[in-house]
């Protein structure tokens, strides 16, 4: 835990990521300190673009696109975070799980874990999303962190086989401790680092995939989220009327979101993975070969 | 062989379970199942036509087990029902078109974007820290974390809207007739490029990141060394020392991203109103047509099962360790 | 005297970290002369690997030679120009690796993996190349006709052999052996090093043996440098090493080897 902290404080795209990621965090927090709008209400003129009064512009039914762009942060960071948690809770039980016990009960979640990797994801959401009919993104998230945590299990569940031959298990095992209580105690610490890549990978699955549910309108129209945005502005033809604001806001915000989090997500790669890494080393390196002051 | 075998018959467990996820979700759904998928449609069935729905569908008299060995039979006959949005046509049918159309543009993406990005990671890999990396390592975080709805609507808004080079959807000029021509060819690749442009931003990177990430953990490896000390070319041992070894975990990292390929192009088709699958699935669900969602999901994961089945052959073919003679 | 073959003189390498260097080898000199076992001794992390792909430059940063020459037959290997390198490698400096296991590789027909250094180097084609390599698995006991096999359908003991025999292809002048039995079982080993000799016997180049069993190399070796922390302290005869030790270090090492110092380590003959 400790190094995982102090390398992503001194990791340069971690700083970029946490930093993007704080400033959407805050933005959603401060939602109603930024606006005077209500999201949902018929503010002004229909399709407006940008103007002082309106920064981000209108939408077909009038409403105003900032407004409905800081609160539907607040939509997209709940899902996001909510699922992924679910997602990294799941997998990282069963992968342990699987790992640890070993023998049928390792058998049978691999097997059921396989299975759920191979039968396609956005499809089977959607015709879970199609039957749930107008899915809230509470449903959304549930459903999702139902059905998405093969990875996670799979990725963790190898790990925990390599930690299990670990002298500290073995002495714990001998002393007598509980199976669970290793799992937890023993096992769990060691795996940080698979799991925060979970989790930042599965957050951002989750955002991205409670937008496309969204846009592809299986969402409840009356949520204010970047993928209603999305799904309202491609049904009110924004494009091909001209109303770029209307269908780039929502578009920027989710591409910005998904950077930050990937960025963070590359840097706990890089800290877990050593080989990775390009430090300070190279540079220093490459200045004394310069200076003639070495050479290979 | 053997190998392969055991992934065929895990692929029929696959499929079996996933035709049973589609037998039971309207049946635990709240309410009326029946009421659920025929009712609220909006088209008017006559009563023989919901017949004979509700009979592919397994709701007919009997214990819950019987309806479903008739809906496992109806399955593998190849009877996904009818449509309700383009009644009566055969639901195989509605999806045979499609299938057409969705296998070129992921195809063809993916061979593209998967060539490319695994070039890009080779070399990015081999120059490690130099210009070539970092724009390769950024570049690919920015073009990976952007969702694919994201990307097709800025390549259309750019590229389709604003400076007007290609068409903003169909997979070819509406008014030819589909015929082996040169200018329906010329027309169907004019109207693909947008759709490719974006599938191939998408999926590009991922391949990059992956198979540089191997090959430098590969790159310490002795054999490696080994290469080097016997004087050999260094494109000879980037090539057929590091890449060779590399391409071995990307190509088994290759079968998850097949899900993503295949959302990908769901929601590029969408965006570019191309006439594939993930167009049919979006135009069955606004209708609420779900013999159509049902079968599209039996369909996608057939085509998951098949491209993985592809993956694992060529797993075999590319790591003499797994060829038995 | 004739001039050594190898000359390593001053010889100092760095590995270059985010704040501070660590230096793997502090200023290390010695000769190896031509048909000559010369062994290099030494713990776990004293440097010893650090030299040997010094010496093929195989070095890639973050490590750093920070000073010294490498002399083979007079020329500074490192002032060789890229194509001046690919040519001298394997031609001149051959190396069976640490971990000979892995160091074939495992995509590659054997006879893949010889035919690329006999083109490279000696242009030869792929019948030629077929012959020379069954001449060398002969040379090592492999049946030729499992030229065709891969890596992985060998035993450890086999890839060892089929490594020699790779560094034997082009009549190297010089033969850096880093470790090259660590992985494998005693009777295997002393298989192999036997092998090693018969065949420096009849091709006579010299060998650059490493390890850090002082035991085995005093039975292999004609001159030994023993090294400590990336310093070479200590260079004798294999005799002298064993009778006489005149490091500190050198006879703690020797203590730390209680079975071996006494009884049968001097059968060099055997050999
Ligand atoms: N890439 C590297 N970066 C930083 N330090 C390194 C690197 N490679 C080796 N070292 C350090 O250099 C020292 C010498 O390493 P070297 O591999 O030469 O040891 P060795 O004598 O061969 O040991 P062994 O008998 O275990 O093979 C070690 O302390 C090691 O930690
Ligand atoms: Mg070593």
């Amino acid at each position: 835990m400790q190094p995982l902290i102090a390398g992503l404080v001194r990791n340069r795209k971690a700083l970029v990521g946490m930093i993007i990621l704080l400033i959407i965090v805050l933005i959603a927090l401060a939602a109603p300190l930024l606006t005077e709008y209500d999201p949902a209400a018929r503010v002004g003129r229909p399709h407006q673009p940008p103007s002082a009064e309106h920064w981000l512009g209108t939408t077909r039914i009038g409403q105003d696109v900032f407004a409905r762009l800081i609160y539907g942060a607040r939509t997209s960071l709940a899902v996001g975070f909510g699922a992924g948690l679910l997602i990294t809770v799941l997998g990282t039980a069963l992968g342990i799980i699987a790992g640890y016990r070993g023998g049928k009960t390792d058998e049978a979640i691999s097997f059921f874990t396989n299975m759920v990797l191979v039968v396609p994801n956005l499809p089977l959401l959607l015709v879970l999303a199609s039957f749930i009919g107008q899915a809230s993104p509470l449903v959304i998230a549930v459903i999702l962190g139902c059905t998405s945590w093969a990875w996670g299990a799979r990725v963790t569940r190898a790990e925990t086989l390599s930690v299990k031959q670990k002298d500290f298990v073995k002495s714990a095992e001998m002393m007598g401790e509980p199976r669970w209580r290793i799992m937890t105690f023993e096992i769990f610490p060691n795996l940080i680092s698979i799991v925060g890549i979970n989790f930042i990978g599965s957050v951002i699955f989750a955002i991205i995939t409670e937008a496309t549910l969204e846009f592809l309108g299986l969402g409840d129209p009356k949520t204010v989220s970047w993928g209603m945005m999305l799904y309202n502005a491609q049904k009110a033809s924004a494009l091909s009327v001209g109303a770029w604001w209307d269908i780039l806001t929502p578009c920027f915000a989710l591409a910005l979101l998904g950077i930050g989090l990937s960025l963070l997500n590359f840097a706990v790669d890089e800290i877990a993975n050593p080989r990775l890494r390009t430090g300070n080393s190279m540079s220093r390196w490459s200045a004394l070969i310069r200076s003639g002051e070495g050479r290979l | 062989m053997a190998f392969l075998l055991r992934r065929l018959g895990f692929y029929l467990a696959a499929f079996i379970a996933a035709a049973t996820i589609n037998f039971f979700l309207p049946r635990l759904m709240p309410g009326d199942p029946i009421q659920i998928m025929f009712s609220s449609t909006g088209t008017e069935l006559s009563a023989e036509n919901l017949a004979s729905l509700k009979l592919t569908f397994g709701f007919v008299d009997g214990p819950l087990w019987q309806q479903y060995l008739t809906y496992l039979k109806s399955i593998f006959t190849g009877d996904l029902g009818r449509s309700i949005k383009y009644f009566p046509l055969p639901v195989t049918e509605v999806l045979g078109h499609a299938l057409i159309w969705t296998v070129a543009l992921m195809g063809t993406a993916t061979l593209i974007s998967f060539t490319l990005g695994t070039f890009l990671g080779i070399l990015a890999a081999w120059r490690r820290g130099s210009v070539f990396d970092v724009v390769v390592s950024v570049g690919a975080i920015f073009a990976t974390s952007v969702p694919a709805v994201v990307t097709s609507l800025i390549v259309l808004f750019f590229f389709g809207f604003t400076l007007n080079w290609f068409p903003t959807g169909y997979s070819a000029d509406p008014a030819l007739d589909p015929a082996f021509s040169l200018t329906y060819i010329l027309s169907v690749l004019y109207h693909g490029i947008l759709p490719m442009l974006t599938l191939c931003t998408v999926l590009t990177g991922g391949f990059a990141v992956t198979m540089r990430n191997n090959m430098i953990n590969l790159l310490g490896e002795d054999y490696i060394v080994m290469g080097r000390a016997k004087g050999l070319s260094d494109s000879r041992v980037m090539i057929w020392y590091a890449a060779r070894n590399a391409l071995l975990p990307t190509v088994s990292s290759l079968a998850i991203a097949i899900g993503t390929v295949l959302g990908g192009s769901l929601v590029t088709e969408v965006v570019f109103n191309y006439p594939g699958l993930g167009n049919i699935l979006y135009q069955a669900i606004l209708a609420r047509d779900y013999p159509v969602i049902q079968g599209q999901l039996l369909i996608m994961t057939i085509a998951m099962l098949v491209a993985n089945f592809i993956v694992d052959i060529s797993y075999v073919l590319l790591d003499p360790r797994l060829r038995r003679t | 005297m004739t001039a050594p073959l190898l000359q390593v003189k001053n010889l100092t390498i760095d590995y270059i970290g985010d704040s501070t260097d660590f230096r793997a080898v502090d200023d290390v000199s010695f000769d190896v002369a031509r048909g000559e076992v010369f062994g290099l001794a030494g713990e776990s992390g004293c440097g010893k690997s650090t030299i040997a792909f010094a010496i093929s430059r195989l070095h890639k940063p973050p490590a750093l030679i920070r000073s010294g020459r490498i002399l083979l037959e007079g020329r500074d290997v490192l002032d060789l120009n890229p194509a001046q390198l690919r040519d001298f490698r394997w031609r001149e400096v051959a190396m069976v690796f640490q971990s000979a296991m892995n160091s074939l590789n495992p995509v590659l027909r054997v006879q893949e993996q010889f035919y690329d250094v006999l083109r490279t180097h000696q242009k030869m084609n792929r019948a030629q190349a077929r012959e020379r390599t069954a001449e060398m698995l002969r040379l090592v006991d492999i049946p030729p006709d499992r030229m065709k096999d891969y890596p992985h359908q060998f035993s450890g003991g086999m890839r060892q052999r089929i490594v020699i025999a790779i560094c034997l292809a082009l009549n190297p002048k010089i033969v850096v052996m880093d470790e090259p039995t660590t992985a494998l079982d005693v009777v295997v080993q002393r298989e192999i090093l036997q092998r090693i000799n018969e065949l420096r016997r009849t091709f006579g180049f010299s060998v650059l043996f490493i390890t850090h069993d002082l035991g085995l190399m005093v039975q292999f070796c004609d001159r030994i440098g023993i090294m400590l922390a990336g310093k070479l302290v200590e260079q004798n005869t294999a005799e002298n090493i064993y009778g006489a030790p005149q490091h500190d270090y050198t006879r703690k090492l020797w203590a730390s080897f209680p079975s071996l110092h006494g009884e049968p380590v001097m059968e060099k003959v055997s050999i």
